[in-house]
């Protein structure tokens, strides 16, 4: 069996495991809760299928310059929106880990945002180098984009993995199946990367190795997604939890505040019924005697 | 099983952190991404000459 046989079967197993990844989650009725999972594997799906005909017939039916040509600028642009619907992936899953926390959950996406628009913004001028060629700046941009990616995802699944118990999940939740596979694909992701660099071409071991991580990651989150998910326990917390203690505090963040008037009020202000009360108030003050106060206590 | 999990977890976030370092130390512009997909990555310009090995094989 030859490099270029096993990567072809590599890049059509991956297409039928998208169907049937996408296929399980909509037969689950899960479309609408992990709405940007079926988008990524959707999106991998056609961008695959688009791919296969450059790929498959390049040099044969259509001029293997032209393929290689469209093959990539196809490949890098299809890399940068799966790049960007990852970060979205994670930001809701995010949210979806904490949703019975809700005021950590609202502090966590305003950190969220901050990281990921920060991210962007360093992956798009790092890739403005001086002597800026179309293919330096692609693949300057995808690579750094891709590794705050790799960063922000690993830092979710620690997360959510030691922090399972707070949030009511379990290791057979789909949420932490989903972030498993996100981990792995990062992990994958910084490997590959550096160990790219010993690579030239389009057929090598490097190429097969991601082929198989991927077509792993869809299986995994196809078999959490065929069994069925544990109910989501009650989340019971002691009152000493820091977990609670900040989800009270970060609910309070940002609130609008009550507003109270220390002075110079004018009478007008107030409606007669309030201003019987505080005239019949004064005059029971002023009848009452007076208690002196000894002189300890006044000290 | 809830210690495995744990330590397949930190194992993964170790290794990203181990390869993210390496990928730092080494010279940026031999680095290239590579793409978590069945399909392989193209790492030749696009203007390649040789058309990065494409339908050579056949």
């Amino acid at each position: 069996m030859n490099g270029t046989l096993i990567t072809n079967s590599i890049a059509i197993g991956e297409i039928i495991l998208c169907v049937v990844a996408l296929s399980c989650l909509l037969l689950r009725k899960q479309g609408r809760q992990y709405k940007v999972l079926c988008l990524l594997i959707g999106f991998r799906g056609l961008f695959d299928v688009a791919l296969l005909p450059l790929y498959m017939f390049g040099g044969y039916g259509i001029e293997k310059h032209l393929a290689y040509r469209l093959y990539f600028y196809g490949f890098w642009s299809g890399y940068a929106i799966e790049s960007l619907l990852g970060l979205w992936l994670i930001y809701s899953v995010f949210n979806l880990a904490m949703a019975p926390l809700q005021g950590l959950k609202k502090l966590g996406r305003l950190v969220f945002c901050w990281a990921a628009g920060i991210s962007l913004a360093v992956a798009l001028f790092s890739a403005l180098t001086p002597h800026l060629t179309q293919m330096s700046f692609i693949v300057n941009f995808v690579s750094q984009l891709e590794r705050t990616q790799s960063v922000l995802t690993l830092c979710l699944l620690l997360f959510v993995t030691f922090a399972i118990r707070p949030m009511g999940l379990t290791f057979s939740s789909r949420v932490f199946g989903v972030s498993l596979g996100l981990g792995m694909q990062a992990t994958s992701q910084l490997v590959s990367a550096a160990w790219t660099a010993h690579f030239q071409g389009m057929y090598t071991t490097i190429n097969a190795a991601t082929g198989i991580a991927s077509c792993v990651i869809l299986l995994l989150w196809t078999t959490y997604f065929a069994l069925p998910e544990p109910k989501r326990r009650i989340v019971v917390l002691p009152t000493t939890s820091p977990f609670l203690r900040w989800n009270q505090i970060s609910q309070a963040l940002g609130d609008e505040p009550g507003f109270v008037a220390v002075g110079g009020i004018p009478p007008e202000l107030f409606a007669p019924a309030e201003l019987e009360i505080m005239r019949r108030a004064s005059i029971k003050m002023a009848d009452q005697p007076k208690v002196v106060m000894p002189q300890s206590q006044t000290a | 099983m809830k210690n495995i999990v744990r330590a397949f977890v930190i194992a993964l976030t170790l290794t990203g952190a181990v390869a993210s370092a390496h990928t730092v130390k080494t010279n940026s512009e031999n680095v290239k991404p590579t793409l978590l997909a069945g399909f392989p990555t193209p790492m030749c310009p696009p203007n390649d000459p040789n058309a990065c090995g494409m339908g050579g094989n056949k």
